[in-house]
């Protein structure tokens, strides 16, 4: 990913997730629901104070992945049925930060 | 100009999405969400693709817009309904463009995809046969179109709105958290400008908040001082087109200009003043 553009990964997140965070701080992971992916819906990344920061949709294998900054933040998840969780997680550079959410 | 002049809702577009004279575009930030399922009889237009110069950093131009409109089955007097994902972020920029070329009839779908798919209504994956047409643009509309030069001479003077994260708005991030951070310009922002992260500006399910709320977000909150001209920058345009169309289109804001430059040009040019650090 470059300058060109804002734009996520086509196809949403990649299904293979990242094992080397390299200088980034990844916070990664998948949603499921009675041992199955969630593959519509969105992972939203809240700050301490609560306010949105990011989002995106999940991949077919309900996988979602952010490069955040260091620090705590809330992973929050909808999905169709009024379905919602939320997660705390914490972040930092060269670390990659796993999260199975099921829902 | 009122909500319902620029705003569809959902069973809108389930009752009117198929009339003729109304066409649904979906423009997405995942370009290939439109693949995986879409809104009956939507077509596509790919941000990246259609709606960028491939060789020099800028639009298409008037001629490469009417052909891709032309193209797409879309004349001068349809009803243009954009949608997608992320709180309409990319079909805030399209409408945006839209205007920048002179198509005065476009609207958006409240909540776009998203709230859409939360409500668990129907995506197809048939992709609609139009006829082609001949489209005739306009020149672009440069009062909603803002380069360097202004923005350097609207510091101090203007109202500057940095609708990025403050993790960016304070340079401590230079791309927002969702990509990947490496980048050549420097971070920070653009002295004098008032931090209000776009997404503040929608609902948790993407639709936009009220008049009254958007008010107070800008205004009484962020400082915003509705009597002065305005420049929304992000980083490359696009966050800033959905902050544009809340000034411009929603708030009815009279002078409202979106800097598609934006941080990834003003944060690369030599001998421009930068801060960082939050916003006071």
């Amino acid at each position: 990913m470059s300058t060109d553009g804002c734009a996520a990964p086509a196809g949403g997140v990649p299904v293979t997730a990242v094992k080397d965070a390299g200088t980034q701080a990844v916070v990664q992971g998948r949603v499921t629901q009675n041992g199955t992916a969630v593959p519509v819906g969105y992972a939203r990344l809240l700050n301490t104070s609560g306010e949105f920061v990011a989002e995106v949709p999940l991949g077919e294998d309900g996988g979602f992945r952010f490069y955040a900054a260091p620090g705590s933040w809330t992973l929050r998840v909808l999905a169709p049925g009024n379905v919602r969780a939320e997660r705390t997680v914490s972040a930092d550079f060269g670390q990659v930060t796993d999260l199975e959410v099921a829902v | 100009m009122s909500r319902s002049d620029v705003l569809v809702d959902a069973d809108w577009v389930e009752a009117h999405g198929g009339d003729p004279g109304v066409v649904l575009v979906e423009v997405d930030e995942d370009t290939s969400a439109y693949d995986k399922g879409h809104i009956r009889n939507a077509v596509k237009i790919d941000w990246k693709k259609d709606l960028q110069d491939p060789v020099r950093r800028d639009f298409v131009d008037r001629a490469g817009f009417e052909a891709l409109l032309s193209e797409r089955g879309i004349s001068n007097d349809d009803t243009v309904v954009l949608y997608g994902g992320n709180n309409n972020w990319f079909a805030a920029y399209a409408y945006w463009y839209f205007r920048l070329y002179g198509h005065h009839n476009v609207k958006l779908l409240d909540g776009g995809r998203k709230k859409w798919e939360l409500e668990s209504r129907e995506l197809v994956t048939d992709v609609p046969q139009r006829a082609k047409t001949s489209y005739h643009a306009q020149d672009q509309d440069q009062a909603i179109r803002a380069f360097r030069d202004e923005v350097v001479a609207a510091i101090g003077r203007d109202n500057l709105v940095d609708v990025r994260s403050p993790d960016e708005f304070a340079g401590r991030l230079l791309a927002p958290a969702h990509l990947p951070q490496e980048q050549a310009q420097r971070g920070g922002h653009i002295p004098t400008a008032k931090n209000v992260p776009w997404s503040k500006a929608a609902e948790e399910d993407g639709t936009f908040k009220s008049d009254d709320a958007l008010r107070k977000l800008y205004g009484d909150e962020a400082g915003v001082d509705f009597g002065k001209d305005t420049i929304a920058y992000c980083r490359i345009g696009e966050r800033s087109a959905h902050t544009w169309f809340v000034l411009h289109e929603l708030l009815g804001q009279a002078n409202v200009k979106n800097y598609d430059g934006s941080w990834t040009e003003y944060g690369s040019l030599v001998g421009v003043p930068i801060e960082v650090g939050d916003a006071k």
